[in-house]
């Protein structure tokens, strides 16, 4: 057990320097999504909460629930295009098809999530 | 043989699809926001409490960030305990060597400064300072309720 515990530890270590060298190359990958006034805009992180949230002054006439909701539609939008974004980025060091099974699709309509490079 | 594989990996799949349903629910520390968030910070709810609006837009954003950073973390936790009863702690910890600690564990962000654990102690109380006896002391300077 502790030979199989040290042979994944290995790869695990090999694709994660893999990963990190192709990450420092292409900068930290992020998704933003952002509602059709302006009023929400989140940067998510694949696979990770979001690392920002930022509300405009206007949307605190939406009231707490329509801004709470708005604010998780947004963060749902963020993410998928993180995920994405990382599919595309690391397809070339990692097999896309594993990528996928670990929750990182290519979502093919992610410029409508306003996936900025 | 191949029926105990085959049992290993119903569970295994059990396992999985357990771990993927875990969400946790977090409070900010102000009681002003609630986030409902899965281990792979999936935001499924959202709690805003009136109030928090009063603080701002730049706030709002802000207490949000952090809760759903506390929630996320705890769903983790959450899914490395279920592992742990699942597999083990022998298991968990070999899985904790490979992909870095739980958040439990490591060090703890906390989103507001702790509160001291217990009242604070009062401030030493200043020793008054001794009488002097000084026949050239200037009356005039002195303080009269001090030393008599």
């Amino acid at each position: 057990m502790d030979d199989d515990v040290e042979r994944a530890a290995r790869k695990v270590r090999a694709v994660e320097q893999a990963v990190s060298e192709h990450v420092t190359r292409s900068g930290p990958i992020t998704g933003r999504a952002w509602s059709p006034d302006g009023a929400v805009t989140v940067v998510a992180t694949p696979g990770g909460p979001p690392q920002q949230i930022a509300v405009s002054p206007a949307a605190l006439r939406m009231g707490p629930h329509g801004l709470a909701a708005e604010i998780v539609r947004v963060a749902e939008k963020a993410q998928r295009a993180a995920s994405s974004r990382l599919h595309q980025t690391l397809e070339r060091v990692v097999d896309p098809r594993e990528l996928t099974a670990m929750g990182f699709p290519r979502h093919a309509d992610e410029d409508e999530f306003g996936w900025r490079p | 043989m191949a029926a105990v594989n085959e049992d290993r990996l119903q569970a295994v799949e059990q396992l999985q699809r357990e771990l993927r349903a875990i969400t946790a629910t977090v409070e900010h520390p102000n009681g002003l926001c609630t986030v409902t968030a899965s281990a792979k910070g999936e935001l499924r709810a959202v709690h805003l409490h009136p109030a928090l609006l009063g603080h701002g837009a730049h706030a709002v954003g802000q207490v949000v960030t952090e809760t759903a950073r506390l929630a996320t973390d705890a769903a983790v936790q959450t899914s490395f305990n279920r592992m742990a009863l699942a597999l083990g702690d022998g298991m968990a910890i070999d899985v904790e060597s490979v992909t870095g600690d739980a958040p439990f564990r490591s060090a703890a962000h906390p989103v507001v400064p702790p509160e001291p654990a217990v009242e604070q102690a009062p401030p030493p109380r200043r020793r008054r300072a001794e009488v002097v006896e000084d026949p050239d002391e200037d009356a005039f300077f002195s303080n009269p309720f001090g030393r008599r």
